[in-house]
């Protein structure tokens, strides 16, 4: 295969990202100032959001079989890029209040992002490996950041050792494939297993490890024991890095291997996601339902998101990639939005501001910040004129359209609890502040923070009440593999 | 003078719309003035514009004052309609409702509630007058239900008495049930015909509707059940009894001249749609004939005068109703009009007896007050004797034997039903003279203190004007009971008259046949008194109570099934009253919230479970991860 221009530009985005860790790294080691490291990750990141359109002239085109640069490839790619874009606005206001050094944040985030771009462009197995791996480690650092706080540590190390496992499910399943096959790309795969033979056992095992490490790291029942622990651990932005742009990636993969593999008509995976997506929906919101902790009751609801987003996957299907690409975005910006303002309230506050008392009366203190809380816990909960309205709404059309009538009622039984507890903390946010209630990061404000959450506002409303502007870039995009 | 018609309702209402508003402020004699007065006018100005509908050609009169109602499809008036049958039912209503106001200013005297009781007084006679009157059924069911309640206001006038509000809480449902039948029907009639006016859906019913057809049949049926309800027949008769618990002129009120002829009247006033539906109106007869024959033996094991004459309404009304199932339409007015006057007399005869006893109801208390009270001994003896229909000297003759020719004229059974007639005739007979010779004859029972009635009023103390108020309207509807048949007989000016407004009835195609009914009727009526007499009159002692009871165990069952009104009330009780209680005790606590409650209470249960699986352990974590790979490899291997 020869490498031409054309490769070049397609593989641009990468290309752009793992330059910027260089340049990101040297600025870090030789640039006292943050101003500078941050900026520059900022330019780093947006230059890469700005290759995206050159590299739509030559797809879909294949780099190397690891790589496939396609429409769907480059959507997801500016979907978790711009989330990462937003977590280091996030997280530079919330350093500040904690006064840690900046600069390895940089690092970890371009590399982090990296294994994303790698993950939404994967056509192998190799590639899947790599890029898990780079979002993975530059996690283990990220999610102990501050080192002198107690529960990063737990959570870092909890998530390390979990993660090991994890990796080691999915290597294993990985080689079990190649035993019987010879082959780790994806459209190979597709060739070689004939429907018959696919009763193999090492394929099947093989393909069950896969998708079990793959569960953890979407944090799927009963993979998600972790969750709560390290979403509450982790600094708040990074929290909010692992709720959407890690779990994102995977998720992507995961629907490139069943599109690129023709996964779809091996019919015990389809079963077994259903069953894991079931019980994420169900436990996910039962879980969360009278959790008096913010950061837990927005893991336990991640998990039921996931379940949500497996609904629209599972249906299969051009309904499929559309209500789950649509539902990702409304997932992505509701999150930023929501751990958005946790994060900026736990900026410089002694072991964050977390319980739900702390936010008692948030509206009479912080309206601004309180008015985007709001706003997302609505989306998140699917109420209309938001994001997640359209989102669910896609989901249960593509449930309907696929006659998942389960997988249909468990998504509205879910909703329904999820109404619960996303009102019982919006009524809080409302409610006569208490006056022992301590007033969360009255000092840190840095703009950046509050820039990302009016972004996610915008597009949580804009585009809940005009779907369509995005829909028409995700239909133009998705559909160009062929 | 027929411009006067408005005035008829308006009166009775404006006097009861005074005494509301005034809320007992005015003075008792003021109260009077008004309440009696207003029916009293009303009374004159029903006189007045019946000699001017006499002096005209006897054209039905038509007259509204205003719209009610106008949507598209349905035009509705406050509009009045007069014509024979109209006529004499406000005439009835208005002489004989103030002779029973004029009654009440003595028998209620000195009563908390004076006031109050002739504002609902007034508005029961408005609106019976209002139901009377009525152009359109939609004005008419308004009279309906004023009529409604009213019965309950006055049922339950001695409120303080929880018995007394059951009784009027009764009324009011189980006319209720046939209520609403009657609107049913009503919304029928409009649907289907387009119009509530009632000439107009006479009219358009006639020309539309088949002989038999199905929707004839619905809407009577459905009207006949509203009539049954308000006219205390079978099987929703049970509340007529326990509606004795009012006032005595209340009785005598609803007995005579209001409610309970509603429903005769209401079958008169629609009598074309009963003969679209043959089937309807021979339920109409059947009924009749059935509730005249259980009503009766049900009379003759009461032991509450009150009862008997409660008991006596139904069988008499039943009569109604087979005059109006056989089709002998003016024979069933006939005899509205003449049990209007002597039942009238029955209860106000027995209101002076028990305001002279103080309050007592039971006739084996009574007895021997033939001499202390001789003005209410001849007068109830005379209403006795037109209810037993002595032959020749009472109205009440007259008018049955009417029916029960139309009876026997009738083709579908008409001997059978006739015979149901003649049976209830004898017992009849045999149960208002148990009473009268219970009461008046014999020896006299412990009530030293009875004060001859004439003499005092409700407080115990004479006055020449207590004195009048209770003894003209006795002796006035003893006049009537007497002359009241005289109208049909033997010349048949009021059938003539009613036949500008109902259809003739069949007569009998044999004279002598006719001659001989009259003469069994006659014979029946009178061994009936004969048997009474035999039976019931005190020779020498006092009768006691139970004397029928102990003698043998059939009759002593068969006493108690009559006292106890045939069982109804137990049977309703099990099969209505006790399950309705029992669903309403099982909704008392909101199950069906608790199902909501239930779904909440899970679900933080599921919480709790499910919390606990949050350990905080890495080793408990790694496990749920081998479990769920265990989970995945077995659908992925297995499956």
């Amino acid at each position: 295969m020869t490498f031409t221009s054309a490769h070049l530009v397609a593989l641009l985005p990468i290309v752009v990202l793992g330059g910027a860790a260089i340049v990101v790294l040297l600025l870090a080691a030789f640039s006292p100032s943050r101003r500078v490291t941050t900026g520059a990750t900022a330019i780093a990141l947006a230059a890469t959001l700005a290759t995206l359109p050159i590299a739509a002239r030559v797809i879909p085109l294949d780099v190397s079989p690891l790589i496939r640069i396609d429409g769907a490839a480059l959507l997801y790619t500016g979907l978790l890029v711009a989330c990462t874009l937003g977590v280091l606005g996030l997280s530079t206001a919330y350093l500040k209040g904690l006064g840690e050094s900046v600069g390895e944040l940089c690092i970890l985030l371009v590399t982090a992002a990296l294994g994303a771009a790698v993950l939404s462009a994967s056509s192998h197995f190799a590639s899947l490996f790599l890029g898990i791996e780079l979002v993975s480690v530059s996690l283990f650092a990220l999610l102990a950041y501050a080192r002198d706080e107690k529960p990063n540590l737990e959570a870092s190390l909890k998530y390390v050792i979990l993660s090991g496992v994890s990796s080691a499910f999915l290597l294993f399943g990985i080689a079990l494939v190649y035993t019987e096959l010879g082959t780790l790309e994806f459209a190979r795969i597709a060739e070689l297993v004939p429907l018959e033979s696919a009763s193999s056992v090492y394929i099947a095992g093989g393909l069950g490890f896969v998708i079990a490490g793959i569960a953890f790291k979407m944090s799927l029942v009963p993979f998600h024991l972790w969750t709560p622990d390290v979403y509450q651990g982790a600094p708040a932005p990074i929290t909010a890095f692992l709720a959407t742009v890690s779990k994102g990636a995977v998720f992507v993969v995961l629907l490139r291997y069943f599109m690129l593999a023709d996964a779809y008509a091996y019919r015990p995976l389809i079963v077994a996601l259903s069953l894991l997506a079931g019980a994420s929906m169900l436990l996910g919101n039962v879980l969360a339902l009278l959790q008096n902790n913010v950061k837990r009751i927005l893991a336990y609801s991640s998990i039921a998101h996931i379940g949500y987003l497996l609904v629209a996957f599972i249906a299969g299907g051009a309904v499929a990639i559309e209500s789950a690409s649509y539902y990702l975005a409304a997932y992505l910006a509701s999150s930023i939005g929501a751990f958005g303002v946790v994060a900026i309230l736990s900026s410089g506050v002694e072991g964050e501001t977390q319980t739900l008392r702390e936010y008692r009366g948030l509206y009479w203190r912080r309206p601004w910040l309180a008015a985007v809380f709001s706003l997302m816990l609505l989306s998140l909960a699917g109420i209309p004129l938001t994001m997640g309205f359209v989102a669910k709404f896609y989901v249960v059309a593509a449930s309907i359209d696929a006659s998942l009538w389960v997988l249909l009622a468990l998504v509205i039984v879910g909703s329904g609890i999820g109404l619960f507890y996303y009102l019982r903390v919006l009524v809080t946010l409302y409610l006569e502040p208490d006056d022992v209630t301590p007033d969360g990061a009255r000092a840190a404000a840095a703009p950046s923070g509050h820039v990302v959450l009016a972004v996610a506002s915008v597009a949580v409303i804009w585009l809940g009440i005009f779907p369509a502007q995005l829909i028409d870039v995700v239909r133009a995009l998705a559909f160009t593999n062929g | 003078m027929l411009d006067m018609l408005w005035l008829v309702p308006l009166l009775p209402l404006a006097g009861s719309a005074i005494l509301m508003v005034t809320r007992g402020e005015l003075s008792a004699r003021t109260v009077a003035v008004i309440g009696a007065g207003s029916v009293g006018l009303s009374a004159v100005a029903a006189l007045l514009v019946a000699s001017g509908f006499l002096a005209s050609d006897g054209d039905t009169v038509r007259s509204g004052i205003a719209t009610w109602i106008a949507s598209d499809r349905l035009v509705l008036r406050f509009g009045l309609h007069l014509d024979a049958l109209s006529l004499v039912m406000i005439l009835v209503i208005t002489l004989v409702g103030f002779l029973i106001h004029l009654y009440s200013t003595a028998y209620m005297a000195g009563d908390e509630g004076f006031s109050r009781f002739f504002a609902y007084m007034n508005l029961f006679t408005a609106a019976m007058l209002v139901l009377v009157l009525a152009d359109n059924l939609l004005l008419l069911y308004l009279g309906w239900e004023g009529v409604g309640l009213c019965s309950y206001l006055l049922i339950g006038f001695w409120y303080k008495d929880p018995a007394n509000g059951y009784a009027a809480r009764k009324a009011f449902v189980v006319t209720r049930a046939g209520d609403t039948a009657m609107l049913i029907g009503l919304l029928l009639l409009a649907t289907s015909l387009g119009t509530l006016e009632i000439a107009e859906l006479l009219e358009r019913a006639e020309s539309s509707w088949a002989v038999g057809s199905g929707i004839a049949t619905a809407a009577a049926a459905l009207l006949l059940a509203g009539a049954v309800g308000k006219s205390a027949q079978l099987p929703l008769q049970t509340w007529l009894p326990d509606a004795m618990a009012g006032p005595t002129p209340v009785s005598a009120l609803i007995h005579a001249a209001t409610m309970v002829t509603a429903g005769v009247y209401l079958i008169a006033r629609t009598h074309t749609l009963f003969s679209l539906a043959p089937d309807v109106q021979l339920a109409v007869a059947v009924i009749g004939a059935l509730t005249l024959l259980g009503a009766a033996f049900a009379a003759l094991a009461q032991r509450d005068i009150k009862r008997i004459l409660a008991y006596s309404t139904m069988s008499q009304i039943g009569y109604m109703f087979l005059a109006l199932g056989v089709g002998a339409w003016s024979a069933a007015i006939f005899h509205f009009m003449t049990h209007a006057f002597f039942k009238a007399l029955l209860f106000l005869a027995a209101g002076a007896l028990i305001l002279a006893l103080h309050h007592e109801q039971d006739i084996f208390r009574m007895g021997g007050l033939r001499r202390r009270l001789p003005a209410v001994f001849w007068t109830f003896l005379i209403g006795a004797a037109a209810l037993a229909s002595v032959p020749l000297v009472t109205s009440g003759f007259y008018s049955k034997e009417q029916i029960l020719a139309g009876a026997w004229a009738f083709d579908r059974g008409g001997a059978l039903l006739g015979l149901a007639g003649l049976v209830a005739a004898f017992v009849t007979s045999v149960y208002i003279f148990r009473a009268v010779f219970i009461v008046f004859f014999g020896p006299q029972a412990g009530h030293g203190d009875a004060a001859d009635v004439a003499l005092v009023d409700g407080r115990g103390e004479s006055t020449r004007g207590g004195r009048i108020a209770l003894l003209l309207p006795l002796v006035a509807l003893a006049m009537l009971s007497i002359v009241g048949g005289f109208v049909d007989a033997p010349a048949s000016a009021f059938s003539d008259f009613m036949s500008t407004a109902l259809p003739r009835a069949e007569t009998a195609e044999n004279e002598t046949a006719a001659v001989m009914l009259e003469i069994t009727a006659a014979i029946v009526s009178l061994a009936g008194i004969v048997v009474a007499y035999r039976l019931f009159f005190p020779h020498g002692g006092r009768v006691k109570a139970p004397a029928v009871r102990e003698r043998a165990p059939w009759p002593a069952a068969l006493d108690r099934l009559w006292a106890s009104g045939w069982g109804f009330d137990r049977a309703y009780d099990a099969l209505f009253v006790k399950p309705f209680v029992a669903i309403a005790a099982a909704l008392r606590g909101d199950p069906v919230d608790d199902a909501y409650s239930g779904v909440a209470a899970g679900l933080r249960a599921a919480w709790r479970g499910a919390a606990e699986s949050q350990t905080g352990e890495l080793r408990w974590y790694a496990a749920g991860m081998l479990a769920g790979l265990v989970i995945v490899l077995a659908v992925a291997l297995l499956l």
